[in-house]
């Protein structure tokens, strides 16, 4: 025992590696800005209730028939109530600052020399600082409306603090002052306090907050005509008013249109417009703020106005990547539509190729295969087609080469050699093949009988350099079999017969693909240069002019991998990879020719679909949690379930193309939410190694061949799991 | 000719051959190799305990006390304990009836269950009537004095007073409540035990409708179809909301999981969560996302979390070595589960007056605040401790139930009552106890008590 925990406490303890760290941070700055996004656009709890009337009887007389301004402050002292003196207007507007409107009622006011006083909320204010601040820099005096507009008699004492304290953080990151005067939501005439919102009164009173009501509400938000505006507006026998307007919330063209008309009606009666502290006489409400104050105010303003710019970009790229992923599930439904009508009308035999008499290698190249290799080759052995089969055993040490000279196998070859790297067992191969066209698979592979003709047959188009087969999940009950099972139906019944018609298919997967020798040739056989060596020799033929096209009668078996970390590495890999070979063969795009045409077509869409489109996925895993905390939960709940729906609609239509049992498709709805995270983090994992360290790994690999090259997995995994369903 | 992967080491398994060139229609050889399994291993292999389950209990003991101390209601969701709870004790009694005689079994189960309950019951109503309690002013009369005997044999409500004086006066008077709290999990578990023979029966013969027969009583219950009012209705309701997973551990002792292919069960199981995620968000209570108080969202949820839980079951022999330091502990939550269980919401309301006398601390005041913020805190450092005295002092009472020879601390070392018993003793069957949150609030007992 004690021993055990000696060797468990010397292991050290495991550290995050970046590779996870730079993903997950990313992801967080995303998570974080959409909060501090959904905290200023809408409350945690959306709550629009307002409470009913309530009793009097605890509201003080003189509180009730007195003025609009209740100065509850001295919490020793019986609250005061402060009215405004006659012949005096005080023009209020509530919940703003609009972006829109409260411009226009600035200059409107400015024009005419007139001064008011705007009740705003945190949440319009961190939105507009500048507006705000304008308010203040032309002699008006700005006033807390609290953060989003709660009615504050449901809520208890810290929150009110909290939404008076922010909507001051905002206002002072905005304009650079505090203000004492304070109107709550959903207030009207001071007579209209009751036993519910008197208290909330006092409290916020003993805060430091003078309380500011109306006596004449304009009415202008039920939009009742600019002369009724002015009417209600007015009021009676030259008395003094506090007048509510509204600067927020729909369309106020009906204030904008009355409120000049208003001042000129009110000053030709002898009216004065001030602000609520010039009425009372009293010095400004407004206090300047310095220092720390400010400085925090600022960076709250600051953190708001980048949230919403880097919320606006995500939604902008949402939109795009919408766009993308049903326009090319659009494509590749109608594509593999087309592709399957005509390999249906090739089978009656309308203008088929004569099928190819012309036997073909097959090379085996195997590292330690021990436990498959007997199962690949028998499986070979049984071809319908005519064929040679070589093994190159890439200096195994588990005797995978004497398992296959056991079989005694007519047509079967061994090469061995030195263990040099997947690519240069293949190039080896190729030096001993004998036959003009090379089936190429994995140690691990099993074919069907009929699957070296079906790769064969367009070989009868001369035109036609490479094939693609279809490979298929062998171990499909796991959870992740299952996945990948339908990943690869879908990479192989629906993208890759797109490709195919649209001539830029990205890759001819390692566990079963055809070449013509010729075309091997031509590109110089294999290369090292890159992790993905299927996707570079793929392009590579494409550039030569060759074209390269998908047989989906033939069916290679494999057994993916099983564990989510084993396909992290393969997945790891072929995406590093496949960058690396765009990149290497991204001179296509500026050349002349065939190369010309792949660099400028096919290079674009793989790249579109490869590596741009799966970088925006998650936010669509994104905007679904954002949705279901901030809301609306129901529209984003059927939003994503209507992206799902045109998944499974193409899933359906690649299982039937395939003849396969619809059953797996019940594990969609959970390889939509997970796998695509997963995928996520292993793109981003391939551009962080391809912005920073990709150069370094280059030169490794050159020396030490892929199995070095591959991060945290086995020698035989890395060797085995070349199958690759998409590109 | 030969058939792909016929016979190979790597897909383990009956593969269903069907080799290509013998059916001219066949296309692809069939390769798929069956489910992947648990390595073919049985659950439970005879003899041993299967620690992964006792793993499962002990985290669904820990989580319950954690949960009633500070009220999380999103642990309900985290971990769904009593669901777990019902799965394990379902899989323990199939296993058992596989073995006996229904009559046996049962009255192996009641043994097991009752005398831990009665020392409980003694103490509890001991006290209550020392502190001036009449059963007979309960619900009045004789029922009220009848109703008494679910204090020894808990088919129903055990009855007591709400508030309930306390003889000594330091206890919140709202103690009785309290502890009588996980009670619900006894009176649930003995009808589970008591139907099971019959239900066994029906799922062996049908095990999707013996499945599907809880969930849909629940729904009948939960939309209001039928109410069955009172005491008898929760006692449906609990019986609806865990029959499920009770039967789902039916399922997991016969090995029906291995039949099953692992992606259609997970699938299936998500699905489940979120219908039962999608029912609480329409029937949130006072206090949220609370599953324990809303019975499908409960059912549904657990059904889902405990399917993936048994399909993932690896059947460990012995702890892998990560979890080994945590051999002793899970040991003894395993064996004194009833104990731990019974007492440990009791134990709760009796660490806020040990936490009280904080203040008597000289200058405390200047740290009331903090103080007062972290009761919780202590109470869930106190009530381990108190936990233990209960498991040293009382529970030598669930090996007398189980015949065995009593032992103060079985945490599975030898050293134990100077007797190797090995790593486990074999009995501990009665599958563990934790508790839903009591059903009234216990926000005023902590206030009351500071």
């Amino acid at each position: 025992m004690a021993a055990s925990h000696g060797r468990g406490a010397s292991r050290g303890r495991p550290r995050i590696p970046m590779r996870y760290a730079l993903p997950v941070l990313l992801l967080l700055v995303m998570v974080g800005m959409l909060l501090v996004r959904g905290y200023v656009y809408s409350s945690f709890v959306p709550d629009h209730r307002v409470r009913p009337p309530a009793a009097t009887g605890h509201v003080p007389e003189r509180i009730l028939d007195g003025g609009p301004v209740i100065d509850a402050r001295d919490t020793s002292k019986p609250a005061k109530s402060l009215r405004i003196p006659d012949r005096t207007i005080v023009l209020t507007f509530d919940d703003g600052p609009d972006p829109k409107w409260t411009p226009r009622i600035l200059d409107i006011l400015r024009k005419h020399g007139v001064n008011a006083t705007f009740f705003i909320t945190g949440t319009n204010t961190s939105r507009n600082p500048g507006i705000v601040k304008r308010t203040v820099a032309e002699g008006n005096e700005v006033g807390v409306h609290t953060f989003d507009h709660p009615d504050l008699s449901y809520l208890k004492a810290p929150t009110i603090k909290r939404e008076l304290s922010q909507t001051q953080l905002a206002i002072e990151g905005a304009a650079g002052i505090r203000t004492a005067l304070f109107r709550p939501p959903y207030s009207s005439f001071a007579d209209a306090l009751d036993d519910k919102s008197w208290p909330v009164m006092r409290y916020v009173g003993s805060l430091g907050y003078i309380g500011v009501f109306d006596t004449v509400d304009s009415e202008d938000w039920q939009l009742p005509g600019v002369g009724k505006i002015i009417d209600n507006a007015t009021p009676r026998h030259g008395k003094g008013a506090v007048v509510l307007m509204h600067d927020f919330g729909g369309d106020r063209s009906e204030t904008l249109k009355a409120l000049p008309r208003y001042i000129d009606l009110m000053k030709s009666r002898g009216y004065r417009f001030k602000t609520v502290t010039q009425a009372l006489g009293a010095p400004s409400a407004q206090t300047p703020v310095r220092g720390m104050e400010k400085l925090k105010g600022k960076a709250f303003v600051a953190a708001v106005t980048v949230s919403d710019n880097v919320t606006k970009g995500l939604i902008g790229c949402i939109a795009f990547v919408g766009v993308l992923v049903v326009g090319r599930f659009a494509l590749m439904l109608v594509l593999a539509y087309v592709h399957a009508r005509r390999a249906r009308r090739r089978e009656r035999g309308g203008g088929a190729p004569p099928p190819l008499a012309e036997p073909a290698t097959v090379l085996v190249p195997a590292y330690n295969e021990s436990k498959c290799i007997a199962n690949t080759v028998r499986s070979l052995a049984v071809s319908e087609h005519p064929i040679e089969v070589i093994v190159i055993d890439d200096g195994s040490t588990d005797g995978t080469a004497d398992i296959v000279e056991g079989l005694r196998l007519r047509d079967v070859r061994v090469v061995r050699q030195h263990n040099a790297g997947k690519p240069a067992a293949l190039n080896n191969g190729i030096r001993h093949a004998r036959y003009g066209i090379v089936v190429m698979m994995d140690g691990d592979t099993v074919f069907e009988p009929s699957t070296v003709g079906e790769l064969v047959r367009p070989f009868a188009d001369p035109a036609v350099g490479a094939v693609s087969g279809n490979a298929k999940v062998g171990n499909r009950d796991s959870l992740i079999g299952a996945w990948q099972h339908i990943e690869y139906v879908m990479g192989f019944g629906l993208d890759r017969r797109m490709y195919d018609l649209l001539r830029c298919m990205p890759t001819i997967p390692g566990a079963c693909g055809a070449f013509r020798m010729e075309t091997l040739r031509q590109v110089g056989g294999m290369s090292e240069d890159t992790l993905a060596e299927d996707t570079d020799i793929t392009m590579a033929v494409h550039r030569k002019g060759w074209q390269v096209v998908y047989a989906p009668e033939a069916r290679a078996w494999t057994e993916a991998p099983d564990s989510v970390r084993q396909l992290w590495s393969q997945r790891y890999r072929w995406c590093y990879g496949t960058m690396q070979a765009m990149w290497k063969h991204r001179r296509a795009v500026v050349e002349r020719g065939p190369s010309g045409r792949f660099g400028r077509v096919g290079l674009p869409f793989v790249a579109a679909f490869m590596v741009v489109a799966p970088l925006l996925a998650p936010l669509i895993d994104l905007f679904l949690l954002y949705g279901l905390v901030f809301g609306p939960t129901g529209k984003t709940v059927a939003s994503w379930l209507s992206l799902l729906a045109i998944q499974l609609v193409c899933a359906v239509y690649a299982f039937r193309l395939d003849r396969e049992p619809m059953r797996h498709l019940i594990a969609l709805p959970l390889q939509q939410l997970l796998y695509r995270v997963l995928m996520y983090v292993v793109l981003v994992q391939s551009w962080v190694t391809a912005l920073t360290g990709g150069r370094l790994r280059w030169q490794k690999l050159r020396r030490s061949g892929v199995v070095a090259s591959a991060p945290a997995t086995t020698a035989r995994r890395d060797r085995a799991d070349d199958r690759r369903p998409v590109a | 000719m030969s058939t792909p992967y016929a016979g190979t080491p790597r897909l383990p398994g009956p593969a269903r051959h069907r080799a290509a060139g013998n059916h001219p229609g066949a296309t692809r050889p069939a390769i798929q190799p069956p489910a992947e399994t648990t390595a073919g291993t049985a659950p439970a292999a005879a003899g041993g305990r299967d620690r992964y389950l006792d793993t499962l209990r002990a985290i669904a003991l820990v989580r319950v006390v954690v949960f009633h101390i500070f009220s999380w209601t999103w642990l309900t969701i985290v971990f769904p304990s009593m669901g777990v709870m019902f799965a394990l004790a379902g899989s323990l009694m199939a296993r058992s009836l596989s073995q006996r005689g229904a009559a046996r079994v049962i009255k192996g189960r009641v043994r097991r269950l009752l005398p831990p309950m009665w020392v409980f019951g003694v103490f509890v109503v001991g006290t209550l009537l020392y502190a001036g309690w009449h059963p007979s002013r309960h619900g009045g009369g004789i029922t009220g004095i009848v109703s008494v005997l679910n204090w020894i044999v808990p088919v129903g409500a055990p009855p007591y007073p709400d508030p309930a004086a306390h003889p000594w006066g330091w206890l919140d008077s709202s103690w009785a409540d309290q502890a009588a709290g996980p009670l619900w999990y006894i009176r649930a578990y003995l009808w589970f035990v008591l139907a099971s023979p019959l239900v066994l029966r029906l799922f062996r013969k049908s095990p999707w409708a013996a499945l599907a027969l809880p969930l849909v009583l629940c729904a009948v219950c939960s939309t209001g179809i039928v109410t069955i009012p009172g005491e008898s209705g929760e006692a449906v309701t609990d019986f609806a909301t865990y029959g499920a997973c009770w039967v789902l551990g039916f399922a997991h002792h016969d090995g029906l999981f291995r039949g099953i292919p692992r992606y259609l069960t997970v699938s299936c199981a998500s699905f489940m969560m979120a219908a039962g995620l999608w029912w609480a968000s329409g029937h949130l209570t006072s206090e949220g996302w609370n599953l324990d108080e809303i019975p499908l969202g409960q059912a549904l949820w657990s059904l889902g979390f405990v399917t993936i839980l048994l399909q993932v079951s690896p059947s460990w022999k012995r702890l892998p070595d990560r979890l080994a330091r945590f051999d002793p502990l899970i040991t003894l939550a395993n064996n004194r589960a009833v104990t731990i269980y019974l007492w440990h919401n009791l134990l709760i309301m009796v660490t806020f007056p040990i936490i009280d006398q904080a203040w008597n601390i000289p200058g405390i005041d200047r740290f009331g605040s903090e103080l007062d913020a972290s009761y919780s805190v202590l109470s869930l450092v106190l009530v381990w401790p108190l936990l233990a005295v209960a498991i040293v002092l009382l529970g030598w009472f669930e090996d007398l139930a189980a015949k065995r020879r009593p032992r103060l601390w079985p945490n599975g070392r030898t050293r134990t009552m100077g007797r190797a018993t090995g790593r486990t003793p074999p009995a501990g069957r009665w599958a563990g106890e934790p508790v839903r949150r009591p059903r009234h609030d216990r926000e005023e007992g902590r206030h009351g008590g500071a």
